[in-house]
């Protein structure tokens, strides 16, 4: 058991009616790894964590977890799953630590590995000095820290997040990614959406990308970005230089302007002419992203 | 391994979770179970009763407050899994939240259903005590007796609620619920006079409402008056039978709106 996956999903389908939200996708999901599912909204990102979760059907397809199938999920394996669910759905009534000590017990843990485990959690999302604070007073940022400590009261295995930083500032998204990179290195396994690219080029070991209920492609942000935008990416702008227009370029129009994906620099600034109007920056994921999933916007 | 069962835990953590919110409101849901049966029994004992010398063989006094202990726990009890279990479900989330845990629906509907049980009992026993001092106890204790009847009977008005909470997509959605169950057990089931007033066709609706079979049992137990063992079976059973059907109900529903 030890090399199998922690999650393994083959043709993995969700409909809701006629709604097929999910189209029979096939992801692994590896011990101690960080892999982030990447797609635009309503590419089917919660509903498949809700699957891993137990908390959505299976409509057809496989998907097990720590090798066991969700339909047959017991109590031993729920245990070791912690979700950061995209809504906050913290307890309004009750406060910071109390709502910690809840969740603890739906656990099934002690009040004495409460009573330890509250004020640990609480510092290790720097929310030590709002221990008896009500939900309604936190910030956003503290709720969504509030979240995720929550998720870890049970001390699992697998952590299921979903946006975890969206909403965030700067600092506190800084100050989670350190700790979800420390939930790594302890040998925890992390699932993860996320709509910032920097977020998902740090921490993710894989990444998914999903739309429409598909999986577009899958590797490393190294391999992504190699795969789909070379390593440069030069934005020409309208109208452009002779000689540009060719379909010899790895190129893509984007209204304005000419995107020219190139292995390196070189290859396009020696026919670039000299006054060409042009940008010129290292491709990064943001760009695999657009490139796989479309410019347009997702209001549907 | 202990002798209670694993998931009885997991349903009395969901029942703390009450708990630990009733605590922090502790002093308004006192002042509320204190004041509302005085109110009531202002109103009856004062008003009303000063008409009636008697009635089934008590006075009025000891044949409403009963009634109205029977009335407050419905009330309680149906208030605290629709408005109550709704704004849980619905608005803020922390069903979900539950059942990405170890609990289980069934736990976690069970945990509501207790608490709301419980919420039932205290203020039962508030309009007991009240009640009492009144006057409004003859046998005080039949009426301790009478409070597990209303204990059992509360764990159905609980799921009743449910099965509102398992249909609504608003809190308007409630309105129905409380004219057209709620009240109608107020009127219908002989709070505050005999059910016998009413033609034999009423009285079918009457008998189909929990509440009356409530009020059947624990009306002779607090006025310290002979119960019927068979008639008080039969009360027991239609009250069991009904807790379980809206139970389930209440289940299914709410299952496939959660998880397909
Ligand atoms: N409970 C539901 N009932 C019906 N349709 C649903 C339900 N939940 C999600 N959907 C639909 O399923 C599709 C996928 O939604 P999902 O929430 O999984 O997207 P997502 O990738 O998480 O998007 P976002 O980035 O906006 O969070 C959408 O078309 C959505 O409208
Ligand atoms: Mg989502």
């Amino acid at each position: 058991m030890a090399d199998s996956p922690i999650i393994a999903a083959r043709a993995l389908i969700k409909r809701y009616g006629k709604l097929e939200a999910v189209k029979g996708i096939d992801f692994a999901v590896e011990r101690a790894r960080c892999i982030g599912l990447l797609g635009p909204n309503g590419a089917g990102k919660t509903t498949t964590m809700r699957m891993v979760m137990g908390l959505a059907t299976v409509s057809a397809g496989e998907l097990t977890v720590f090798g066991v199938p969700v339909q047959k999920m017991d109590r031993q394996t729920k245990a070791k799953i912690g979700l950061v669910p995209q809504e906050n759905s913290l307890d309004p009534d009750i406060t910071v630590s109390e709502n910690l000590a809840v969740y603890g017990r739906y656990y099934g843990l002690s009040a004495a590995v409460i009573a330890e485990q509250v004020p640990r959690l609480l510092a290790f999302m720097q929310l030590q000095g709002r221990a008896s604070a009500r939900v309604i007073q936190l910030s956003g940022g503290m709720k969504r820290r509030l979240v995720i400590a929550r998720a870890l009261i049970g001390d699992p295995e697998l952590l299921i997040l979903d946006e975890p930083t969206t909403g965030l500032d700067p600092q506190a998204r800084v100050m989670i990614w350190k700790q979800l990179m420390e939930l790594k290195k302890q040998g925890k396994t992390l699932l993860l959406t996320t709509h910032y690219m920097d977020e998902a080029q740090r921490l993710c070991d894989r990444i998914i990308v999903i739309d429409h209920g598909e999986i577009l492609d899958e590797g490393t942000p190294g391999q992504l970005i190699a795969r789909h935008v070379k390593g440069h990416v030069f934005e020409v702008q309208k109208p452009l230089p002779n000689g540009m227009a060719d379909g010899s370029w790895d190129q893509e129009d984007i209204g304005d302007a000419i995107l020219y994906y190139v292995q390196s620099p070189p290859d396009i600034l020696n026919e670039l002419p000299d006054d060409a109007v042009y940008l010129h920056r290292p491709a990064n994921l943001e760009d695999v992203f657009l490139r796989l999933t479309g410019r347009k916007l997702r209001e549907t | 391994m202990s002798l209670v069962p694993r998931g009885a835990t997991y349903t009395t953590a969901v029942t703390w979770r009450q708990y630990l919110v009733w605590r922090k409101l502790l002093w308004s849901s006192l002042a509320t179970n204190i004041a509302n049966p005085i109110l009531f029994l202002f109103a009856f004992g004062f008003g009303l009763g000063r008409f009636i010398d008697s009635i089934d063989g008590m006075t009025y006094l000891a044949f409403v407050v009963p009634g109205m202990i029977a009335y407050s726990a419905m009330f309680s009890a149906s208030f605290e899994t629709t408005i109550g279990s709704f704004s849980r479900y619905y608005m803020h989330r922390t069903w979900d939240a539950t059942l990405a845990t170890p609990v289980t629906l069934v736990e976690l509907l069970l945990g509501e259903v207790v608490w709301a049980a419980v919420k039932s009992l205290l203020s039962a026993l508030s309009v007991l005590a009240i009640g009492w001092v009144w006057g409004g106890i003859p046998s005080v204790s039949g009426a301790l007796l009478a409070l597990p009847v209303v204990f059992v009977a509360s764990i159905g008005f609980a799921c009743y609620g449910l099965v509102a909470t398992s249909l609504a997509r608003g809190y308007e959605f409630f309105s129905y619920f409380f004219t057209f169950w709620v009240t109608p057990m107020f009127v219908f089931s002989g709070v505050f006079f005999s059910i016998e007033r009413f033609p034999p066709g009423v009285q079918v609706i009457s008998w189909l409402l929990p509440m009356t079979h409530l009020i059947a049992v624990i009306r002779p137990l607090s006025a310290g008056l002979p119960l019927d063992p068979g008639w008080t079976l039969l009360h027991l059973g239609y009250l069991v039978a009904l807790t379980v059907v809206a139970f389930l109900f209440a289940y299914a529903k709410i299952r496939r709106r959660i998880f397909d």
